[in-house]
């Protein structure tokens, strides 16, 4: 049995989380959007984890990249906001987002709407790549991986730079 | 042929008039209701906003209580207040 036929059988997911990051995942799998997919097999049995493959858009200075995202969700999602790191061998070079993987990026905290899901935050990271002018790391790179917590929720970020 | 009724039972649907299919915050139908109730109806009512975004009461006064700082709406951002009709 395929994963989808396997989840659509699964008649009651436990709690309210799970039911909404099940519908996300189905329709993640069946319509996903351009340069976006999610790594199946990466996905945990209570949904709780999964991987992510973003492509670099072309046209842009990503373009023929692949970056990898890791999303966690927690009992409270949607109320609660994901956590969301780029991982893998391929950080983007970008200057809001630190060499750890760590992304500033206002929506992961303090913009965080229960409206949002993993598609849109999807989508905004990979535009937030594409309005990129040059590649660069974050001013503070090198003090911040150092010293910051493992969960980039717990970062108080200062949003100021709203052009890239 | 005359048919004589004995007995009859009404039967009647229902629907909430809500300008979008699915709830924005749990995204269930709003024919069905909010993932923490069982019974779609009058005890899981939807609720409008002044902006007129409309959700399941339960998900949006969640949302709401989980907000010490600033009231929103999830859909577009405004300060939310009901729409009491």
């Amino acid at each position: 049995m395929s994963l989808v036929s396997k989840m659509e059988s699964k008649s009651s997911a436990t709690s309210p989380s799970e039911r909404r990051l099940h519908k996300e995942l189905l329709a993640l799998i069946k319509e996903p959007p351009p340069g976006v997919k999610v790594d199946v097999d990466s996905v945990g049995k209570n949904l709780q984890e999964w991987k992510i493959n973003i492509d670099g858009v072309e046209g842009t200075l990503y373009e023929g990249e692949h970056f990898q995202l890791l999303f966690k969700f927690n009992n409270k999602y949607p109320f609660d906001s994901p956590e969301v790191t780029f991982i893998g061998s391929n950080i983007p070079v970008h200057p809001h987002v630190y060499s750890n993987g760590h992304i500033c990026l206002s929506i992961l905290t303090d913009d965080w709407s229960p409206a949002l899901s993993v598609q849109s935050v999807c989508l905004s990271i990979s535009s937030m790549l594409s309005s990129c002018r040059e590649k660069k790391r974050p001013p503070d790179n090198t003090l911040y991986v150092k010293t910051c917590n493992k969960n980039p929720k717990k970062t108080k970020w200062w949003y100021h730079d709203d052009t890239v | 042929m005359k048919v004589k009724i004995k007995s009859w039972m009404g039967v009647a649907t229902w629907r909430w008039i809500a300008n979008d299919e699915n709830c924005g915050i749990c995204r269930m139908s709003f024919e069905n209701c909010c993932p923490e109730c069982s019974l779609p109806g009058d005890d899981c009512p939807l609720v409008w906003g002044a902006c007129s975004h409309c959700f399941h009461m339960h998900c949006i006064v969640k949302w709401l209580n989980s907000q010490p700082n600033s009231q929103q709406c999830p859909m577009c951002r405004q300060n939310w207040k009901f729409n009491i009709q």
